[in-house]
Order: C-alpha cells, then sequence, then structure tokens
C-alpha cells in the first residue's frame, strides 16, 4: 500500500530527500546478508509502498515537495535526479516566490488558505494515481513558518479529505538554544493543531540526533545534512519492509497502518519517539561485530532511563516493582528517572534476527497499569539487514520520553505570552489571544496525561 | 413434529439392504461420516459407538461453526472439550433434550441419545446442504453484502483491574483500535476494487459466457498458473463426488427416516421435552464461550424458572386489577360517539402513511446478504434479470448507515446528558463536553 510523503518546508524537504535516497542506497546495498531472489523481494516491497514505476524504469518517489520559496526545492529536485538511484516526480512540486518569515500565523493563515486549493489538487493528483493509499507521511519543522505554519493547514485539510487514511507528522523539534526568538509559540501552535488532525507525531529532536552526531558518528563540523542524515536512517530502520509475522517470509503490506495500530489507537497519547542502535561511522562497522543479546539489552535500558542514544545510560534506573505505585511515575515537576510506556514496537533486522529475544520488552512494569504486554508490544523483525549494518534494532515508543522538552517549551511560551511579546504578529494574520490559549490548554492536557500513566 | 414435515415424499428403495446403503451415502456426503455399522450399535445403545458418535458430531459442528465464530487455535483436542463444545453448540441451536445434556462428559454411555441429536441436526441444520455449500468451488469473483444487523454482537473479554473495574482508558484504547482496523480493511477493499477492475476491463470479451464479458481472478489466475488448474480439476472432482453422493441420500432418505421412527420407538420415556423452557435463545448463548455455558447453564436455568413464576404471579394480580377497573369505568361513561366517515378515512389514510413508511424502513433490509457474484458492466448495457446493480445495494447500505448514525448520535446525546448530570453532583469540576469522535 502506497504512503504519500509531503516534504513541507526547507527542514522537510531536505529530511525528505535524504529519506528516499537512504531507503534507495539501501536497496541497491549488496551487503544485506541475504540471497539475491529475496532480496528483490524486499525492492519490491520497499517499492510498492514509496515509489512509482516509470518508463524510465528509475524509481520515483511518492512525495510531494512544498515550499513558499522555490531554493530548496530547485536543489532537491537536482540532488535527486543527479543520483541516478530514484528521481522526483515531474509535476509533483509547489512552491511560491515569498516565504513564511518564521511566522506560523502566515503560514497557517495566509499561505494556507490562499494555495489550498493547487496543494490540495496536486495530492488528489498524486493519490488517483496509486491502486492503494495507506496514508500520508508529513514531514516539517516545528518551529518555522511554512512547515509548522501551512503544514498544521494542510494536516487538519487531509484529514478531511481523507478521513479513512492514516497521519502521520515527523516534526523536527528545535534546538533548545534555537535562532529563531518565536520558536516556543510557533512549537506550540505547531503541536495543539496537529494534535486535533493527525494520527501520530513522530518527533525528530534537533538537539538529541546533534549529539548522535558528535559522540557516536565522530563528526567534527555538524552540517543540516549530518543531522538530516541520521534522521533519514532512523525513519529508514522502521519503514523498510518487514516481515508480516514471525513464522512467514511475506513482507507486511502496510507498515504505516500497522505502527498506527500498535502504537496510537488512543487519541490522547499521540507522541511518538525513536530509538536506534548500533550508530556509528560507516568505516568503523567492518571492524565491529555485534550480539542481539547486547543490542536488546541497551536498548532496553535506554527506553526506561529516557536515553536517547547508546552513550551515557543511566544503568541504575530499574522498573518499579509490580504492585507498588512509582515515586517517579506521579509527580509532573519532578525529575523523571523511569519513563513509563503505553506501548512499544520493536523493529530487528539483520543475521540471526529470529534467535534475538526480546524478553525484556515484555514486563509489565514497563507499561501503564492499563495496558498487558500483549496489547502494548509488538515486534517486527527481518533478516535482510539494513544499511550495512550486519545486525540493527529501532523502537518506536510511545512513552513519556517527551514529557520534559514539552514542559519546557509550554513554559517557555508562557512567560513570553504573559508578558504579551511578539504576540501581535499572529493577532495581525488572524491568530488571536484566545486561539493561544487554546493551544496551552491542550498542551497541558497532553502533558497531563503523559504524567498520569 | 418439524421433523416429519422434512421428509421427502416419492419412490424409494425399500429393499433389505436399503438402510446401510442410505448410510452410506450420507457417510460420503457429510465429511468424516460413520459406518452404518455404528448406527446399528447406537440403536441399541451399545457404548461401543459413543466415541465416534461423539467425534462424528463435534467434528461437522466444528467445521460449520470455525468460520468466523472460533479461531483455530482454541480447537479442544481432549474428549471432555469437545463434548462440552458439542453440547454447547447443540444448546445453542435451541435442542430439548435433557437426556442429551445429562450425558457423562467421559463419553461412556449414550450412543442413543448422541444418535438422535445427529439425526435432529441434520434435519434441522440441513448438514448435508451446508456441508454442500462450504465445499463450493467458486470460480466467479466474490463480493460479501452485510449488514451491522446480521453481524453477530460478540462480546469483548476486558481484563478487569485488581478491583473488578475497567480503567476507562483501556476502552478508549480497544476503540481506537478497532477505529484504524476499520481504515486499514476499508483502503484494502478499496484496493481490491481497483485491481479487479482493472482484471474486468483488460479481459473483457475473453469469456465464453456472453452475459458475464470478462474473465474473474480464479480464471485469470489459471491463464497465468496452467498447473493450478490440476488442482482446481481436484476440488471440482470431490464436489462432484459430494453431489452424487448427496443425491443418492436424498433420493433414499425416507428410509433412514422410518429407521430413526423405530429408534424412537425403542426409547422408553424418550419423547422430545417440548415444554418452552427448554429452549434458548442462540443469539444470546452463541456470543458466550462454551465452558461458560455449561457452567453457568444450570444456574441461569433455575433462576429464569423462578422469574417465570414471579412473573406469571404478578401478571396475574396485575391483569385481575384491570379487569376490576375497567369493568368499574365502562359502567360509570357514557357510550363513546360513532366517529365519523371523514374522521375514519383520515385515520385511516394517517395509518396507510405511517405503513408506508415503515415498509421504505424495512426495505432497506432487502438487499441480498452473503456472499454474491460480482460483474463489471459499463454503465447503460443491458441487465439480466435477477442481478442486483452494486449502485442500489450501496443507496441501500447507505440509508442504513444513516439511521444507524442517528441512533448513535441520540445515544451519544443521551449519554452527554447524563454525564452532565452526574458531573453536576462534583463540586468544584468544571464540565467539558467532548467532540463528537471522528471516525
Amino acid at each position: 500500500m502506497s504512503v504519500v510523503t509531503v516534504q513541507l518546508g526547507q527542514c522537510g524537504n531536505q529530511i525528505g530527500y535524504e529519506v528516499f535516497d537512504t531507503m534507495c542506497r539501501d536497496l541497491h546495498n549488496t551487503q544485506g546478508f541475504c540471497s539475491k531472489r529475496e532480496n528483490e523481494i524486499y525492492q519490491a516491497s520497499c517499492k510498492e509502498h514509496f515509489f512509482n514505476e516509470d518508463k524510465s524504469e528509475v524509481p520515483v518517489a511518492r512525495a510531494l515537495l512544498i515550499d513558499m520559496e522555490p531554493k530548496v526545492i530547485s536543489q532537491t529536485l537536482l540532488k535527486a535526479a543527479h543520483s541516478g538511484r530514484w528521481k522526483y516526480g515531474q509535476h509533483s512540486h509547489f512552491c511560491q516566490r515569498q516565504g513564511s518569515g518564521n511566522n506560523w500565523a502566515y503560514g497557517y493563515s495566509v499561505h494556507g488558505p490562499k494555495h489550498e486549493e493547487s496543494i490540495m489538487n496536486l495530492i488528489q493528483r498524486e493519490v488517483e494515481e496509486y491502486d492503494s493509499l495507506s496514508g500520508f507521511s508529513i514531514i516539517m519543522s516545528m518551529a518555522g513558518g511554512t512547515g509548522s505554519g501551512l503544514g498544521a493547514f494542510l494536516t487538519q485539510n487531509l484529514r478531511d479529505a481523507y478521513p479513512n487514511s492514516f497521519i502521520m507528522n515527523q516534526v523536527i523539534w528545535p534546538y533548545g538554544t534555537g535562532e529563531v526568538i518565536v520558536q516556543n509559540y510557533n512549537s506550540v501552535l505547531t503541536l495543539s493543531h496537529l494534535y486535533r488532525s493527525s494520527d501520530a507525531l513522530l518527533v525528530h529532536e534537533n538537539d538529541v540526533v546533534h549529539k548522535i552526531c558528535a559522540k557516536l558518528m565522530n563528526i567534527k563540523q555538524i552540517s543540516f545534512r549530518d543531522v538530516n542524515q541520521v534522521i533519514a536512517h532512523q525513519l529508514g530502520s522502521v519503514f523498510q519492509p518487514t516481515y508480516s509475522s514471525e513464522d512467514s517470509f511475506q513482507y507486511r503490506r502496510n507498515p504505516l497502518g500497522d505502527l498506527m495500530t500498535a502504537l496510537v489507537p488512543h487519541p490522547e497519547f499521540k507522541m511518538l519517539g525513536l530509538r536506534n542502535i548500533p550508530q556509528m561511522p560507516e568505516n568503523s562497522l567492518a571492524y565491529t561485530t555485534f550480539a542481539w543479546a547486547g543490542l536488546l539489552k541497551h536498548l532496553r535500558q535506554m527506553l526506561i532511563s529516557n536515553a536517547k542514544m547508546e552513550e551515557g545510560i543511566d544503568w541504575q534506573v530499574r522498573p518499579p516493582l509490580s504492585g507498588l505505585p512509582a515515586l517517579e511515575k506521579v509527580s509532573p515537576n519532578k525529575e523523571l528517572r523511569f519513563n513509563t510506556s503505553i506501548a512499544n514496537l520493536l523493529i530487528l533486522r539483520g543475521k540471526d534476527v529470529h534467535s534475538a529475544d526480546t524478553g525484556g520488552f515484555k514486563d509489565p512494569a514497563l507499561y501503564t497499569s492499563w495496558l498487558q504486554p500483549s496489547d502494548a508490544f509488538c515486534e517486527w523483525r527481518t533478516h535482510r539487514a539494513f544499511n550495512k549494518y550486519e545486525k540493527s534494532a529501532a523502537l518506536v515508543s510511545n512513552s513519556q520520553f517527551l514529557l520534559k522538552p514539552l514542559d519546557t517549551i509550554v513554559g517557555k511560551a508562557w512567560n513570553m505570552f504573559a508578558s504579551k511579546a511578539y504576540v501581535h504578529q499572529y493577532t495581525k494574520f488572524g491568530i488571536e489571544e484566545e486561539d493561544f490559549l487554546d493551544s496551552f490548554t491542550v498542551l497541558e492536557q497532553i502533558v497531563a496525561s503523559y504524567c498520569n500513566l | 413434529m418439524g421433523r416429519l414435515g422434512r421428509r421427502p415424499r416419492g419412490e424409494t428403495g425399500t429393499g433389505p439392504g436399503a438402510l446401510p446403503k442410505a448410510i452410506a451415502a450420507l457417510s460420503r456426503a457429510l465429511p468424516g461420516g460413520p459406518s452404518p455399522e455404528t448406527f446399528r450399535r447406537a440403536k441399541f445403545d451399545l457404548p461401543e459407538a459413543v466415541a465416534e458418535l461423539w467425534s462424528l458430531l463435534f467434528s461437522l459442528l466444528w467445521l460449520i461453526h470455525q468460520e468466523d465464530k472460533v479461531s483455530p487455535r482454541d480447537l479442544p483436542d481432549a474428549l471432555e472439550g469437545q463434548i462440552r463444545f458439542v453440547k454447547w453448540v447443540l444448546r445453542c441451536h435451541g435442542y430439548g433434550r435433557q437426556h442429551f445434556y445429562q450425558l457423562p462428559e467421559v463419553g461412556s454411555h449414550g450412543s442413543c441419545e448422541l444418535l438422535l441429536a445427529f439425526s435432529w441436526l441434520l434435519a434441522y441444520l440441513s448438514l448435508p446442504e451446508q456441508f454442500l455449500f462450504l465445499r463450493c468451488v467458486h470460480q466467479g469473483d466474490g463480493v460479501w453484502i452485510s449488514s451491522c444487523k446480521d453481524l453477530a454482537r460478540c462480546p469483548v473479554p476486558l481484563a478487569l483491574g485488581p478491583k473488578g473495574r475497567v480503567d476507562i482508558r483501556y476502552i478508549q484504547w480497544l476503540l481506537g483500535k478497532l477505529r484504524f482496523h476499520w481504515r486499514n480493511l476499508y483502503e484494502s477493499q478499496q484496493e481490491q476494487c481497483t485491481l479487479l477492475n482493472k482484471i474486468h476491463l483488460y479481459t473483457r470479451g475473453c469469456h465464453p459466457d456472453q452475459s458475464i464479458g470478462h474473465l474473474s481472478v480464479p480464471e485469470t489466475e489459471i491463464l497465468r498458473f496452467p498447473e493450478s488448474s490440476k488442482q482446481l480439476l481436484q476440488e471440482l472432482e470431490s464436489e462432484n463426488s459430494c453431489l452424487e453422493a448427496f443425491l443418492e441420500w436424498k433420493h433414499m432418505e425416507l428410509v433412514y427416516w422410518q429407521w430413526m421412527d423405530t429408534v424412537l420407538d425403542t426409547r422408553p420415556g424418550g419423547m422430545p421435552n417440548t415444554s418452552k423452557q427448554d429452549v434458548f435463545l442462540p443469539e444470546i448463548l452463541q456470543n458466550y464461550s462454551p465452558k461458560y455455558v455449561t457452567r453457568e447453564m444450570d444456574r441461569v436455568q433455575k433462576n429464569l424458572e423462578a422469574l417465570r413464576e414471579r412473573l406469571q404471579e404478578v401478571v396475574n394480580q396485575q391483569r385481575a386489577a384491570w379487569h376490576m377497573k375497567v369493568s368499574k369505568c365502562s359502567q360509570r361513561l357514557p357510550r363513546p360517539p360513532e366517529l365519523s366517515t371523514a374522521k375514519r378515512k383520515e385515520i385511516q389514510e394517517a395509518v396507510g402513511y405511517e405503513l408506508t413508511t415503515l415498509d421504505q424502513d424495512c426495505g432497506v433490509k432487502r438487499h441480498p446478504c452473503g456472499l454474491q457474484r460480482l460483474v463489471f458492466r459499463k454503465a447503460r448495457e443491458p441487465n439480466n434479470s435477477g442481478a442486483q446493480s452494486v449502485t442500489k445495494i450501496i443507496q441501500l447500505l447507505k440509508r442504513e448507515e444513516a439511521s444507524l448514525e442517528r441512533t448513535l448520535r441520540r445515544l451519544q446525546e443521551e449519554c452527554q446528558q447524563e454525564l452532565a448530570i452526574l458531573a453536576h453532583g462534583l463540586e468544584g469540576v468544571i464540565w467539558i463536553p467532548p467532540p463528537y469522535p471522528r471516525r
């Protein structure tokens, strides 16, 4: 089933390109540790979800590029065409001459309604070409103007136009010390609006990815491109094909729908985070071997201690004894130590994958009291290796991991709002103070819901 | 007795070997049918036939019921579990012989009771016909037409918390899951329709039958993979032999039923229990697991009987009181005036109108249900009689959906009002009614 990727704004377009490029490079990877025939089925399954076939036999990404400035789009189109491995569709982009100037209200209230018809027509034309549509993956930044404002507007429109499709927003969380002064306002507005219309928000924190680049990938001068490649690798490790069940060698038909069904059926809990193991520079891969037991032990500790990467895991954190309410769980302001999950999806790829024991993730103490591990935990496997890693694991988790960053953003935005700083820039374009207050309420509710697991 | 009404009339072979032949034909028409010898033993209630008859009953009922109700991993393998399952299904269908339900679950005796139960199923469920349908080889493209009303209402087994309560968030989670599964289903149906349409358009004019005009998916598959035709041939041969056996059975059925009469005669005091309290409502019982039913049944039955008696008492009292009241009133009141013709006509018209709207509402139900053959036709192409246009059925289903949605809204509003009243009782609580959930 097809997934349409909508790349929004500068950030969305740049990351979108890296995602497709990573997938294509992985498809042509000869070190997949599987037979040629198996590799062909893997390729076919990936193409079924993310690419169209074209007369030139170069796969065409099922993606739409949308930005209010032409520069990034033309660069992205060109880069894809030059790769030779894949390309974008000829008429699959929409751009204008003037951006949103980091003003959420401008993207949402001016660009959105003005270009609604053209963009929705573009999407409809794209969707009509497929035999089936699983849903949309919208890549956008949370703090900018076009990606976030127009993204929120577009998500709402997609929800109304395609009520039976899944919508996942890939949200890029800004650096804590970001350069845009109103980024917290933009973030609050984006998150609250997406929470109403999207099915899931998969969050990528710039700070975290930056640290991964520095500590794990050993990159000295970290560029946006490096950060985007790490995000692309993480996304690829989730959405590349996996077997539909443990004893079958058939690839799953609807990865997006299956992921949503496993993780976000509850409408109050839509925040997803992504962790990967291992991550290292490509040239070190050849000298390293991994064991499933070690990888999974690390990944589990990363989950419960809320570590975003392999390095610096707090091994002291243990799950609360079952039956006793964990003190850490109830207090919202206290430093959260144990990270309680609602649901987790574990994706394992590579050699001897069937021997990997995932029992550590099926412990009821890891999960909220109202869900059993049988409801809350899901695993996908395939023995085709991903992106040159002989063995790799990814964990998509619906848990308390975002409580702290969310609380920080809401707090900072509220302090600014209390002194009415920059609010006129929003009211000028029709976002009233009341809309702000509504957004704060929504986010406070999300924080409270996740606190009381 | 209904059984007598089902006997086919007409010539039958009534020679000395006719009965074994009839039973042999029946055996061939049913999967895993037993030998005539087992039936003979069962007539004399010999214990040797018990095991075979229980397993026969179990395998038949399992095959019929496994399709939609029970998942294969629940298959009971021990004899005890099988016996419980058979008793449960028979109860669901309303089989009323107490002797049967009292048979021990170790399967030590009671072959004659089992024979009676088997014959009852044979007549009541039309077993051979059901299996013919199950084995039928379909070569056309099928489409299932059903509405919510036809679906079995299955209770969801909720995991109770320590205090015997369910967390509301768990129910919301399950509801969300249902909604997502529904979306998945919807999308795969859409995909199937698109692909079917492609095949139908591509193979237009290929079918020898002019009224169909295109190939179906199974037919296209055979063209693509000719080796699969061998399997099809086998399936058709097996269906054919089943049909032959069925015809033979139909021909000789009377002999069997005459013999069954003699079986009944040998059962002293074994007349079927026809009093009403033995018949349970199948739609209630089908929703529960066999384990639950057999355990709870006796208690429920006793409760029901006690309730019925109390109800009867109350009804009698009320009726007597009413009679008193009515007779008093009628003595006091003058005779009502005769209705004028105009008034009567008005009432008749109103009733007529009500009836037609009711008829229209009921018309919704009149769409065909179950598996139907799907044939593609271009618009304005002539339609042979009997075929229904999918567009029309969709219209009917949409009307049904709209009416269900109205009911849902009404129920939601009622719930909201009730919740609002409850919330008023709580001090310091602000009540914000939830928005209607999207699908």
